[in-house]
């Protein structure tokens, strides 16, 4: 008697599609091998939202009666591995108010394998997955975060390239062979995919993660009120009126506690504040509400709050002043407004190395014109990384540096 | 005399400029909404447009399920969920019993604003009739707010009578044999119902990529006094399939093709505003392939598709009655033939 | 023999007035003074609606008359109006209840305390005007208050107890007050109106406190909520209900002081039950005939007795199995049917079952469906259902079986 129990942590809708392949991939490869199988998407995320985390799961065992077991459930209480899809959500999952601040290798069991899709060394990874009280293994499949929307999917083999890693990982459940084999049947599935299967089960790279690792911060949480504690009639206190930043100037909005919204964010804007024209328009654009307003009349993002739209890039008349930029650059969410106040020369020196770093202003969150993908994927698909210019083509994309 | 007294509104003027905007939140960080969500800026604005003094209900959808995740909120002011049908419904019962405490001298008298938005699909599709009615009860101050991000996008989008034609839903997805499962032309809300209710003093149409004008809107529904209607065209990431920071430019290109006209209709006065006014006096549109192309909703659409999308646009200038408002014909209408 | 007189005295200050049971109803929401109301066309409720459109069009009542385009609007008006501290009235019969269901729904975890009134009418199809109560039993089990009413003098007593109960903190429940279709809506008799000065001592203004939507107290109300709140949430409503138990009692003791008079039990009427071998059971003007045929076959010396259901939400347990436990055996009459049901019982019948299941002495209980429809339930049917009990008592069991009473065989 045996069970094998798979997360795959995503992007809300960006990678819905893909998590969905892994998963159904999963089941229909161990049935090769004539075992049983359940996937399924965690139901408190639906219905999902663009780029908030989310999960779906995928278990097999020996016999039925041991996959009953795992069924009827939200989330499985523990995974023999972890898959996370895009090397932004390392830091950390929030998917619904109240969750607190979810690690990402929350689920794995001790000995465990952390999954993911990265470019990043592990070093680097390891300063935002936060610290487990359990030894795991953390296994690197080289590739940039495979984003798409609902229904432009861009078929660039990660589905394929998860499922030969996977076959690496758990070999006694899903064999290379039947990991190919299903691939072959998939109404995804391509010759080329079953290449790209083989290719990873190949290339993947390994590193065992002892307690002492790891991001020390203690995440967030919270400790859900009683029946009797909570308020009658399903109502609730709003949130307090904002005030001024300091001095009676600027503004600082009041901000929900239970529901930050950061780990939604793959890309942050990075500002320059010397370039603001003080046009109000990032500020005024933004549906999050996310820039203080300062004194001085600049706009600082909020970074607890913001979630990388990348709509105040968009709006932006002036010339790199907002700038996009990978999540993964970033080790906390300090504002950058402090910074550029206290030492500007410090300030110009980080902006520049920070925007002019190719490897994280080249990040996109999916669709922007027809045949965009198809022309992305002619670019090399064995890492599975699709280069993107920075800015929207046609739009401010001239105005930028990559 | 306590009618004229229970009917008085906030006087709102309008901002004069982008920074005069008020730089108070009453709608605030914390929702559930997607990236780059087009409807969570109306909702902002909209009430940075109203102010403190104002009780807003949320028909069921998007601006509900993900704004407002049990047991917090990002509403600063006091905010109460109706059902799906019925935000004509929470914006009378709301105004109604407001005006009967005040009259009864059992409440404070002062104008509070009342807003109910709902979605397409609450508003244009299962909510229209308590619309209708509203509409007709001139002697309370509501406005309704119709946020149409152009599918039941919060249950998975699923196509609404305000869906456009072609566009791919999980109710109308391209297939093998039917490349258009969705045939129908968007329901021409905004005029019906300011064609279709001749007391009600104020309709208009808005897109927050042109926020001031929008917030301006906004705040002459509620300064005119009686119901009156809003509707929002609200580009949206997740259903529409578009990168999250092109939701700002979507909703300029949607007004510049002309395929959605901004107007308002005030005391029975139609007048096209921003970008649409020079369609309507002749600028050229641009063609709508520039739009449709931008979403993963109509990456299916063929030459075809485009040209006879394109067609019954052009109609809306070239033919209608007044452009962009109302569907009457100047001469018998042909039927296109569908692709 | 516990014979509660049916006949009021008029205490001082009161009106007696020929009037039906609708305008009984509101003459009561005259004295509340309530804020909203909105009216939709149904048979039989509407004349409610056309006896308050009359009393604000004659200056008798001031409040806001909102004639609505759908039942559903119809409730959620009322549902909006109160949350912002209204005093609201609404109602319905049949399928226009129906109609409105979503919005029935949501009222009592909103602990929204609107008084409604049902005028029981049979479901379609086919169209039908006659009463029957399974319209407003739809809603037993989604925290509604549910009241049966049987004469125009109740109605008028119900309506005003029906807000103090509503509006008390520790409940803010909804109240549906079913009255049969024709029989109590389009029948006149006298009743006797109370002084607006009375009213008010009996009843406080409704103040929704920190539940009121309004600018001075900033809340948010019901956002969706994922599966880590909605039990608890249930659980609140839950408690509500069972709150109930102790503010009814509460407000008919007041209503008995303030206005001389009243049940004393509130949960049921008794009728000749102190020594009486087989009780009949039967809720709205079904009590009628029960009664007359009760009076005539103890003439013949038959020890029968009548308990009239009034609350049938909240559920008095331990009053109602104290009561029929005194009885050899026990005679159920719905005017409802639960097809399906066990035994293919109606609704009560099966409700009085649950709540025996645990007596030390459980009579045998049989079970009647009669006057759906609006058919009349004869004294035969009366002497019918008795002998049949009269029968099992001396058995010592029921057949379990449902008797279809007045049907065409």
């Amino acid at each position: 008697m045996a069970h094998f129990t798979c997360e795959v942590v995503y992007r809300g809708i960006f990678q819905k599609n893909l998590a969905s392949r892994i998963c159904r991939g999963i089941v229909l490869s161990a049935r090769k091998a004539g075992r049983w199988g359940i996937a399924f998407g965690r139901y408190g995320d639906s219905p999902q939202r663009n780029g908030i985390p989310a999960k779906d799961f995928a278990i097999v065992a020996d016999s039925q009666e041991e996959l009953e077991q795992n069924m009827a459930r939200y989330e499985p209480q523990e995974v023999d591995v972890t898959i996370c899809v895009d090397d932004t959500l390392s830091k950390g999952v929030e998917s619904w108010a109240w969750y607190g601040l979810q690690p990402i290798n929350r689920l794995t069991l001790p000995n465990g394998t952390l999954l993911m899709t990265s470019l990043q060394p592990a070093e680097d990874l390891l300063k935002d997955i936060h610290k487990k009280d359990a030894p795991y293994a953390l296994t690197l499949l080289r590739a940039k975060a495979s984003f798409s929307g609902l229904w432009v999917y861009r078929e660039d083999h990660t589905e394929a390239r998860i499922l030969g890693a996977l076959s690496r990982i758990k070999p006694d459940f899903l064999s290379l062979d039947a990991v190919c084999q299903a691939i072959e049947e998939a109404e995804w599935g391509s010759d080329l995919k079953v290449a790209s299967a083989r290719k990873a089960h190949e290339r993947l790279e390994t590193r065992l993660v002892n307690v002492t690792e790891g991001n020390p911060e203690t995440p967030f949480s919270f400790e859900k009120p009683k029946w009797w504690e909570m308020r009658e009639g399903v109502s609730i206190p709003a949130i307090p009126v904002g005030k001024p930043m300091e001095g009676g100037k600027g503004y600082v909005p009041e901000r929900n506690p239970y529901f930050k919204k950061f780990t939604s964010r793959t890309m942050r804007p990075v500002i320059d504040f010397d370039k603001c024209v003080k046009c109000t328009l990032c500020w005024l654009q933004c549906p999050d509400s996310c820039f203080d307003v300062t004194p001085d009349d600049l706009y600082d993002a909020n970074m607890d709050a913001c979630c990388g739209c990348g709509v105040c890039e968009a709006v932006c008349p002036a010339k790199e002043c907002i700038t996009m930029v990978s999540e993964a650059a970033f080790d906390d969410n300090a504002s950058q407004w402090e910074m550029w106040r206290k030492d500007k020369d410090t300030y110009r020196t980080w902006l520049t190395a920070t925007v002019s770093d190719t490897a994280h202003v080249v990040r996109s969150h999916g669709f922007r014109f027809r045949g965009q993908y198809e022309q992305e994927l002619r670019q090399d698909l064995d890492t599975g990384g699709i280069e993107i210019t920075t800015g929207i083509p046609g739009e401010n994309a001239a105005a930028k540096t990559a | 005399m306590a009618e004229v007294f229970t009917n008085a509104t906030q006087v709102l003027q309008g901002f004069k400029g982008v920074k005069k905007v008020s730089v108070e939140e009453y709608f605030t960080s914390g929702h559930r909404t997607c990236q780059g969500c087009e409807s969570a800026l109306v909702m902002r604005l909209m009430i940075k447009a109203a102010g403190p003094r104002t009780i807003v209900l949320g028909a069921t959808g998007c601006m509900y399920v993900a704004n407002t995740t049990y047991y917090t909120t990002p509403w600063v002011v006091p905010w109460m969920h109706t059902q799906l049908g019925s935000s004509g419904s929470a914006a009378l019962g709301t105004a109604a019993g407001l005006k009967a405490l005040m009259k009864k001298g059992r409440m404070k008298a002062e104008p509070i604003n009342v807003i109910a938005f709902c979605g397409d699909g609450g508003g244009a599709d299962m909510g229209l009739g308590a619309i209708s009615a509203t509409l007709t009860h001139k002697e309370y101050n509501c406005l309704i707010l119709l946020y149409d991000n152009e599918s039941y996008a919060n249950t998975d989008i699923q196509a609404s009578g305000s869906t456009p034609y072609g566009a791919n839903t999980t109710f109308s997805p391209p297939g093998s044999v039917k490349r258009i499962m969705h045939n129908r032309w968007k329901k021409n809300t905004a005029g019906m119902l300011a064609a279709g209710h001749p007391e009600c003093r104020y309709v208009a149409t808005v897109d927050a990529s042109y926020a001031v004008d929008m917030m301006n809107k906004v705040r002459k529904a509620l300064s005119i006094g009686g119901p009156t209607f809003i509707h929002s065209f609200d580009p949206c990431p997740k259903g529409w399939d578009f990168d999250p920071m092109l939701s700002h430019e979507l909703g300029e290109l949607a007004v510049e093709t002309g395929i959605f006209p901004l107007y308002e209709v005030e005391d029975g006065v139609v007048r096209h505003y921003g970008k649409t006014r020079a369609i309507a006096e002749g600028r050229p549109r641009k063609p709508v392939r520039e739009y449709l192309l931008k979403q993963g909703r109509f990456a299916h659409f063929t030459e075809e598709d485009l040209d006879y999308f394109q067609a019954k646009v052009d109609e809306m200038w070239e033919k209608w009655e007044i452009p962009g408002v109302i569907p009457f014909w100047k001469e018998k209408r042909p039927a296109v033939p569908m692709p | 023999m516990a014979v509660e007189t049916k006949t009021i005295a008029a205490a001082p200050g009161d009106t007696e007035m020929l009037i039906s049971g609708s305008e009984a109803c509101a003459e009561a929401l005259a004295l509340a003074d309530i804020d909203v109301v909105t009216a939709y066309p149904i048979r039989p409720y509407d004349t409610v609606m056309q006896a308050i459109a009359k009393k604000i069009a004659n200056g008798k009542l001031v409040a806001e008359y909102i004639v609505a385009e759908g039942e559903h609007s119809q409730f959620e008006i009322v549902k909006h109006a109160s949350t912002v501290g209204a005093r609201v009235f609404c109602g319905s019969s049949g399928v226009g209840w129906m109609y409105a269901m979503e919005c029935l729904t949501v009222t009592p975890p909103l602990r929204v305390p609107m008084v409604a009134m049902v005028g029981n009418r049979a479901l379609d199809d086919p169209g039908a005007f006659g009463v029957e109560h399974n319209d407003a039993l739809v809603v037993r089990d989604l925290g509604w208050m549910l009241i049966w009413v049987d004469t125009a003098q109740e109605m008028l007593d119900t309506a005003l107890l029906a807000y103090r109960i509503a509006e008390d903190r520790r409940v803010f429940l909804p109240i549906a007050i079913s009255a049969d279709g024709a029989f109590l809506t389009h029948s006149q008799a006298l009743v006797q109106v109370p002084t607006k000065a009375k009213v008010d001592r009996f009843l406080p203004k409704y103040d929704r406190g920190d539940l009121q939507l309004h600018p001075d107290n900033p809340i948010t109300v019901a956002p969706q909520a994922n599966e880590d709140w909605v039990i608890e949430i249930r659980r609140q409503n839950n408690e509500a209900m069972t709150r109930a138990y102790t503010v009814i009692e509460e407000a008919y003791a007041d209503f008995r002081k303030v206005f001389g008079r009243g049940p004393d039990n509130p949960w049921f009427e008794e009728y000749m039950t102190a020594d009486a071998e087989v009780i009949l059971m039967g809720m709205g003007t079904i009590s009628l005939p029960l009664k007359v045929g009760i009076r005539n076959m103890r003439a013949q010396g038959k020890k029968v007795g009548l308990i009239r259901p009034r609350w049938f939400r909240p559920f008095p347990t331990e009053k109602m199995v104290a009561a029929l436990s005194r009885a050899s055996a026990i005679g159920v009459i719905d005017r409802d049917y639960s097809f399906g049901s066990p035994f293919g019982s109606g609704v009560v019948a099966n409700e009085v079952r649950a709540a025996l299941y645990n007596a030390d002495k459980r009579p045998p209980l049989l079970s009647f469906i009669g006057g759906l429809g609006g058919r009349e339930v004869t004294l035969e049917d009366v002497y019918k259902t008795a002998d049949m009990c009269f029968a099992a008592a001396t058995a010592g069991k029921s057949d379990l079986k449902t008797h279809w009473l007045g049907v065409r065989e």
